[in-house]
């Protein structure tokens, strides 16, 4: 009976973090056109409810509406399958990110931990379906039948793949310091000093490193050569159509939206507030509110900068992407392993 | 609860494997192989090895297989033609593979009893495999990563080949990098003024570059 409670609490939980996190999504992409508009000198869609509050439903319903086309010459069952294995590789990370303290109910008494699935090897289990979402990609380039598709997919695939090693070297830096790969582990480490001992105080080149490859492992601007619209129509999803080619922008925006979420739980502190604990005392509800607000805000920096990126920045040319990426990232993620082991070396009390 | 989650990742990875085997389409199959690894992977992590599921997912079904899928991809293969394979000692063969595979189970099914005094170990963990690689595995884990490098040299020096071509070097349109020299010791075109041509047909008659590739097919 218990253990039945057990899997319907966290079914719950998942939906609940699952809506919250695609009405989020929702708004950053009304965000990333308002902002957009503010950089280049114009307005943005404001016409939608208040301001264009009412904007990502109006496009939701658009998307549905559409007539979908599929190509006549695509490999079928690969085509429907690419989409949904973006979608769910991007969908699939949320569960292990803590977004709060534990929280003491009151009356009933009830010690809650604000994270879906405690798991043991949090981490590795975020690269590893990271990994899988390049097939979303390059299947769909492929199944499309057309040679832009096929570029942008082929393309995108030794993008992610040369930039998924700088990102899982960068990782190494928090991971030596915590000394755990369990996410809660990393942020409970975050908590001395009173909620300001944040790794990117310890490593900073590694969030740089980190900073810079995510944004290549999302296909964004300045590395969107996926999707180069000027070269490649719109790139591997060129041939997709109302809902199939909403699900390959959604799963563009939630990887915008995991990526950030582990900078926030790595390197800045994850649900840390400074001093928070001292004033509200730990355990309590309003700790808990104030840390999951300092959460998501630390999460809308990170959105906003990309955004404020995609506004100001020129795209790479692909050979410059590969030398950016093999000779200049991965040496410098090395050079911070060494850096980072030399200084728990000396000083061993910095780790865990 | 664990034999139903057991029974449906074991059967999920016999279903893919088996659909590896049996389709034409190489993707079709490429993706049934990574299905494999991801119930194999889920399969570990109820045996309590959560860092060895997470591996192979990110090195079977994130690396190796995106290398396979990519390989597919550019080479553009098309489905298998139905042909007929001579079979021949394959036959023999295979049933006896089958018999000894089958045998091997029954041994195992039969050898082993359902312990109760089962021990929780730490066999699959960070910590375990982190401290075995580097204390007493550590010598074999050194040769293996110098033999990395190697493969890593090796596939470099293989790829870099262009790099040792006289400055006389010509770009023929479409086709890979040659110096004339190389192709056609006898040609005597000077090697300073640039070619005017419409194609590469054109730009090979003027240069007198025979296409071996279009000899061979004639």
């Amino acid at each position: 009976m218990e253990q039945i409670l057990d899997i319907i609490l966290r079914f719950v939980a998942i939906t609940v973090v699952f809506t919250v996190v695609l009405l989020i999504v929702a708004y950053t992409v009304l965000a990333e056109r308002r902002i957009l508009g503010l950089i280049q000198g114009r307005l943005g869609p404001n016409r939608v409810g208040y301001g264009g509050v009412l904007q990502p439903f109006a496009d939701l319903l658009k998307f549905i509406l559409k007539e979908d086309i599929v190509p006549d010459k695509s490999t079928r069952f690969i085509y429907f399958l690419a989409p949904v294995i973006a979608t769910m590789a991007a969908l699939m990370t949320m569960i292990v990110y803590p977004f709060g303290p534990e929280v003491t109910l009151p009356f009933v008494g009830w010690t809650i931990p604000l994270v879906v699935a405690h798991f043991d090897v949090g981490l590795l289990y975020v690269l590893g379906v990271t990994s899988v979402g390049v097939y979303g990609i390059a299947l769909a380039g492929w199944s499309s039948n057309n040679k832009y598709s096929l570029m942008g997919g082929l393309r995108s695939s030794a993008q992610m793949i040369s930039y998924e090693l700088a990102l899982g070297l960068s990782l190494i830096g928090p991971i030596m310091l915590a000394g755990s790969l369990d996410l809660t582990k990393i942020v409970d480490m975050q908590s001395r000093f009173h909620g300001a001992g944040w790794l990117i105080l310890l490593t900073p080149l590694s969030f740089i490193v980190y900073l810079i490859a995510a944004i290549a492992e999302t296909n964004r601007v300045p590395f969107d050569l996926p999707e180069a619209e000027t070269e490649l129509v719109a790139g591997f999803h060129t041939e997709y159509s109302a809902m199939k080619f909403a699900l390959f922008f959604l799963a563009e925006y939630i990887n915008m939206f995991t990526v950030s979420m582990l900078a926030t739980t790595l390197f800045l502190g994850g649900w840390n507030v400074p001093f928070a604990e001292d004033i509200f005392g730990r355990g309590t509800i309003l700790f808990a509110l104030v840390s999951v607000i300092g959460f998501l805000v630390k999460i809308i920096f990170f959105l906003f900068l990309y955004i404020w990126i995609r506004g100001t920045l020129p795209r790479f040319r692909f050979d410059q992407l590969m030398n950016f990426g093999w000779k200049f990232l991965l040496p410098l993620a090395l050079l911070n392993i060494f850096i980072t082991a030399t200084l728990i070396f000396f000083k061993p009390d910095l780790g865990w | 609860m664990l034999v139903l989650l057991f029974i449906i990742f074991g059967g999920l990875a016999i279903g893919c494997a088996i659909n590896v085997v049996a389709q034409r389409n190489p993707l079709y199959c490429a993706i049934s192989l990574i299905g494999v690894f991801m119930s194999l992977a889920c399969l570990y992590l109820m045996l309590a090895a959560p860092f060895i599921a997470a591996v192979q997912i990110i090195v079977y079904a994130g690396a190796i297989m995106v290398l396979v899928v990519f390989v597919i991809m550019l080479l553009n293969v098309d489905e298998e033609e139905r042909r007929n394979i001579r079979m021949g000692l394959l036959v023999p063969a295979a049933v006896i593979l089958a018999a000894a595979l089958i045998g091997e189970v029954a041994f195992v099914l039969w050898s082993v009893s359902p312990n109760p005094t089962l021990q929780p170990s730490d066999v699959g963990l960070t910590n375990s495999i982190g401290s075995a690689l580097f204390t007493s595995y550590l010598l074999p884990f050194e040769i293996t990563s110098i033999l990395l490098l190697m493969a890593i040299v090796g596939a470099m020096t293989l790829a870099r080949r262009t790099e040792v071509l006289p400055p006389g070097a010509r770009v023929v349109p479409g086709a890979q990098l040659l110096a004339v020299s190389d192709l056609d010791p006898s040609a005597s075109h000077d090697v300073q003024t640039p070619i005017k041509s419409d194609s590469s047909a054109e730009a090979a008659q003027i240069l007198g570059i025979v296409d071996r590739d279009q000899s061979k097919r004639d």
